[in-house]
């Protein structure tokens, strides 16, 4: 079972923490509904230079930077980091888990074509960890 | 013979900055290969991407060429791969920030992908899969395997790539080189009885289909009958060439 993933009011971001980033996405318009899942959820297009995303999973918290191109709708991009406390090492293995479960919960957000179950399949077929935790 | 590794992929370099990775910038990388060695009565053998931008680059350069070969290829919009629709695996695999999980931090191509794309996966694990693996060490240096599949034209507003492949396809038609074609029989991507069917549309001079043992990476299977194929179509070539001098 995939680790539920919370939006965070961005006050919330934990303090003594450091950015580790994850994933770098260029080309949310690719499929826009993914850019437009994001900006929906965190009100980018009302205010597209506020601070990050947060996203909480489990205890451990996930920041969404997003990123502009000129020429391009808003958020063009978007970079997935984990906030991991003082000079802590990132635990890579509970980051695999989470990662799962953060993409999990996009797709959900995104919704039409875009299912858990053939998100669950498709990380199957190319055995990505965490793939086996169906929702 | 010259067998450049694409920019992104192999041996040569791999740059991070994604807007590196258009199909233009990568045909106009094959033109430059063409003309800093001065390259004459080329063959072009062009597999898979290197089908759009090797014949961008022929095209662009046809007074370097002298018979071209097409495997497991394409250079139209219409007719697209059915594969290429699906949501699952396919679109999934290479979605926003999904492509990033998958095929970036987890590296699904070329390891888990390569191999459910030939037919002895047993001997590609020991003999081929090493050398596509251990190039693309890093996630950056993964881009292309999510940047090319979200290239491909399917008809979508999003489609960054669709000029250029109705300006291919014009270009490829209008081609009077001596054509050969060569396919994976078991090909689930680009199916031989469209896409290489396809191709005799476009060159109805052309020789094969010569089907061979191979999916999608075929020459992982028939290397060495696609070797002996092309030795055999570029000698008779250059022959006919060298005859019409």
């Amino acid at each position: 079972m995939s680790s539920a993933v919370i939006v965070e009011p961005a006050e919330r971001r934990p303090a003594g923490h450091r950015s580790v980033p994850l994933l770098a996405e260029h080309q949310l318009d690719h499929y826009p509904e993914f850019g437009d899942a994001l900006a929906a959820t965190f009100a980018l297009r009302d205010d597209p230079f506020g601070p990050p995303g947060l996203l909480r999973v489990g205890a451990r918290f996930y920041e969404l930077v997003f990123v502009g191109y000129s020429g391009r709708p808003f958020p063009a991009g978007v970079r997935v980091a984990a906030l991991v406390p003082g000079l802590e090492p990132l635990d890579e293995q509970q980051v695999d888990l989470d990662l799962w479960a953060v993409l999990t919960w996009l797709v959900t957000q995104v919704g039409g074509d875009w299912t858990v179950e053939a998100l669950a399949t498709t990380a199957g077929i190319y055995r990505v960890p965490g793939a086996d935790r169906r929702p | 013979m010259v067998v450049p590794d694409q920019i992104g992929f192999g041996l040569s370099e791999k740059p991070h900055d994604h807007d590196v990775h258009t199909l233009d910038n990568h045909a106009a990388n094959i033109v430059a290969l063409l003309d800093r060695l001065d390259l004459r009565e080329v063959t072009f053998v062009c597999h898979d991407w290197g089908g759009p931008t090797g014949l961008a680059a022929l095209a662009t350069r046809p007074d370097r060429a002298s018979a071209v070969a097409v495997m497991s290829t394409w250079a139209w919009v219409s007719p697209s791969s059915e594969f290429h629709h699906r949501v699952l695996p396919w679109r999934l695999m290479h979605a926003p920030v999904v492509g990033s999980h998958l095929l970036g931090r987890q590296a699904a191509m070329p390891g888990r992908g390569m191999y459910l794309s030939v037919v002895n996966r047993e001997r590609f694990t020991t003999h081929g899969m090493p050398g596509y693996v251990e190039v693309l060490g890093d996630p950056d240096e993964r881009a292309l395997t999510w940047i090319w599949p979200r290239s491909i034209p399917l008809g979508r507003d999003s489609d960054i790539t669709t000029e250029r492949f109705i300006w291919l396809e014009e270009q490829v038609r209008g081609l009077a080189l001596p054509a050969t074609v060569i396919w994976g029989r078991e090909d689930d991507v680009f199916t031989p009885d469209t896409f290489a069917a396809q191709w005799h549309d476009i060159w109805p001079h052309a020789e094969g289909t010569h089907l061979v043992t191979g999916r999608h990476f075929l020459q992982e299977d028939s290397g060495a009958e696609i070797g002996g194929l092309l030795a055999d179509f570029a000698g008779r070539a250059l022959r006919a060439a060298g005859s019409r001098r």
